[in-house]
């Protein structure tokens, strides 16, 4: 098998994470807090970049691994008076294990009967951890720790460095070839001795290992959980978004993503920011019906040298 | 004695909810069944619907039941614009629809959802508003039932009995039945796939906001922009459950929701209920993938 040696992508995305790892390190507390969001975004949107971007199967219920691993933290330091290292740790294993859990079932499904079950299963934790007091009223839990935006930043910091790593490699591995198979024609792939059960799960499980891992740090950097926006399909949406927007399947797609749609967010006026949903709504729509690899597909399609080099 | 009028009570009330869900997500079937694509912006239509009932009642005042119609027409310009807007560029040439179109769908339909329910929420802002609607209520020995629940629930059934016999017994009906079943096998008996695609979708719409102008009567003081983050994956269970494509399917998924909410309700919490009610979906898919129905 061909694998080509690593290309201007990858240095790319290595020289922009040093770049974010500089300014944290230089400026410190006030633009680290901006900078750890984006990297939550970041996080989030490569994990679900293992699902949707590379099997090609829409996930609208990936923010139940990021609640998951919300959860996970925040209970692990509220109860147990545990590191938050720890609890990230235990987030991504969580979402690990449940993403085998319900990848085993739910990965039989094709297309929209596996985007419809994944709509439903967060229905119904929602509601489930309703149910547990130990999870607080409300499914509420807030913990107050010693500020030191620098830890979580780096936490997440590295989460995402491995994440673009991980893409990159398998996006150029055996295993991305499978994967690509699978998502051009399910059938065909399995009958030339791809095994698509066991490439989708390996896919589903990464997708929930950095979703865990990710909520962990978000829970953390937000002192608390609360079951509401824990569950919100905000989050669910906001991930496929910003990996249409960006680019599915692709290494650089999901961090441009998460550029274009959290710093608006962040820098708009509250007035102004009311319209930001609409605008991604209108983006995604102009995406998916015209430009089906978003940014990434635009800026390929605009220049023969960027063709060459974006991955 | 209470216990088992508690339980016909639940299981009265449970019917008549089945039913208006029933309606609310027969208009995503029709377009599933027929057309092969789930619309994931399927509740800000019912939302639409209902909001369309809403503002009738207030400038108009007409019951939500006659705004049924008036949302219907509407909803078939709907449907036909949503037609060209987002199927007709992934749908046309061709036989059956690829992973590749269902993604580009689902994406795009997913766009429209948030830009609907967000436009919504700047022009009719977060606000909950309700319609009244009260023509009283109808006694059986110790069962009150109200007449507008009453009503919806025979519209409903109306409407889907409606839509059944109007596939089964018209001239279009069939031809829309046969692109269901083969694209380009209704091509060359000479119907254009475009029209009767385009045709089916806006039958589906239309359904759809007259559902969510029935739905109102359930959710006096809660038509709201975000509704539709609970109707669609209502309507998503029951058309699974139904099989999408079969007609009565709507119908037999609606009440089996509604029965099994309200009594589920009846024993463990509201939250449970939900949870039985959205769970159900994961063993149907794994053990009969086609629906309850045969």
């Amino acid at each position: 098998m061909n694998i080509q040696k690593p290309g201007l992508t990858l240095y790319g995305l290595f020289i922009v994470m040093a770049f974010l790892a500089a300014a944290a390190l230089l400026f410190g507390v006030a633009v680290s807090s901006i900078l750890v969001f984006l990297l939550i975004y970041a996080a989030l949107a490569y994990s679900i970049n293992f699902i949707t971007g590379m099997i090609g199967y829409v996930d609208f219920g990936h923010v139940l691994f990021m609640a998951i691993g919300s959860y996970a933290l925040a209970t692990l330091v509220s109860y147990y008076g545990a590191n938050p290292l720890l609890g990230v740790g235990a987030g991504a294993v969580l979402g690990l294990v449940f993403a085998l859990g319900i990848g085993l079932v739910i990965l039989r499904f094709r297309g929209v009967y596996f985007a419809i079950a994944t709509v439903v299963l967060v229905l119904a934790a929602y509601n489930i951890v309703l149910q547990f007091p130990q999870l607080g009223t409300g499914g509420e839990i807030i913990f107050n720790l010693t500020l030191q935006p620098l830890t979580p930043y780096f936490t997440i910091w590295t989460i995402v460095l491995i994440e673009i790593a991980l893409t990159y490699y398998v996006n150029r591995s055996r295993i991305g070839f499978g994967i690509r198979a699978i998502k051009s024609e399910e059938d065909a792939a399995s009958s030339v001795g791809v095994s698509p059960q066991r490439l989708k799960l390996i896919g589903y499980m990464l997708g929930g290992l950095f979703g865990g891992a990710a909520g962990g740090v978000y829970s953390w950097s937000t002192s608390g959980v609360t079951a509401g926006p824990a569950f919100d399909f905000t989050f669910s949406l906001l991930m496929l978004a910003m990996i249409i927007i960006g680019g599915v399947g692709t290494s650089i797609g999901p961090l441009l993503g998460a550029v274009v749609v959290y710093i608006p967010s962040y820098f708009l006026l509250t007035s102004v920011a009311q319209a930001q949903p609409l605008i991604i709504g209108l983006l995604v729509i102009i995406m998916a019906l015209f430009l089906p690899d978003g940014i990434v597909g635009l800026l390929r399609r605009s220049n023969e040298r960027l063709r060459l080099v974006l991955e | 004695m209470v216990a088992v009028e508690l339980i016909v009570r639940d299981l009265a009330f449970g019917l008549m909810l089945g039913c208006v869900f029933s309606v609310v997500a027969h208009g995503l079937n029709i377009i599933w069944g027929v057309v092969k694509v789930v619309n994931i912006a399927h509740g800000e239509f019912i939302m639409l619907g209902a909001y369309g009932a809403y503002f009738l009642n207030l400038f108009a005042g007409i019951t939500p039941l006659e705004s049924a119609p008036v949302n219907a027409v509407i909803g078939l310009l709907v449907g036909y614009a949503f037609y060209y807007a987002f199927l007709h560029r992934e749908l046309r040439n061709k036989q059956t629809i690829t992973l590749q179109s269902e993604m580009v769908t689902l994406a795009a339909t997913f766009g429209l959802s948030l830009f609907i329910s967000n436009l919504a929420i700047i022009l009719f802002t977060g606000n909950p508003v309700g319609v009244n609607y009260n023509p009283g209520t109808l006694q059986f020995g110790y069962l009150h039932v109200p007449l507008a629940a009453l009503y919806v629930a025979i519209v409903s059934i109306l409407i889907i009995a409606g839509t059944w016999l109007f596939l089964e017994k018209t001239f279009i009906g069939s031809t829309i039945r046969a692109y269901s079943q083969d694209v380009t096998a209704t091509e060359l008996v000479g119907a254009n796939p475009a029209t009767v695609a385009s045709l089916a979708t806006a039958l589906g719409f239309a359904v759809t906001m007259a559902g969510g102008a029935l739905l109102t009567v359930w959710v006096p003081v809660g038509i709201n922009p975000l509704m539709g983050a609970l109707y669609a994956p209502i309507s998503f269970v029951i058309v699974v459950l139904g099989g999408p494509g079969k007609m009565w399917g709507s119908l037999v998924g609606g009440l089996t929701l509604g029965v099994l909410i309200d009594l589920v309700q009846a024993f463990a919490t509201a939250q449970i209920a939900y949870a039985a009610a959205f769970l159900i979906l994961i063993p149907v898919l794994v053990f009969r993938p086609g629906g309850i129905l045969k």
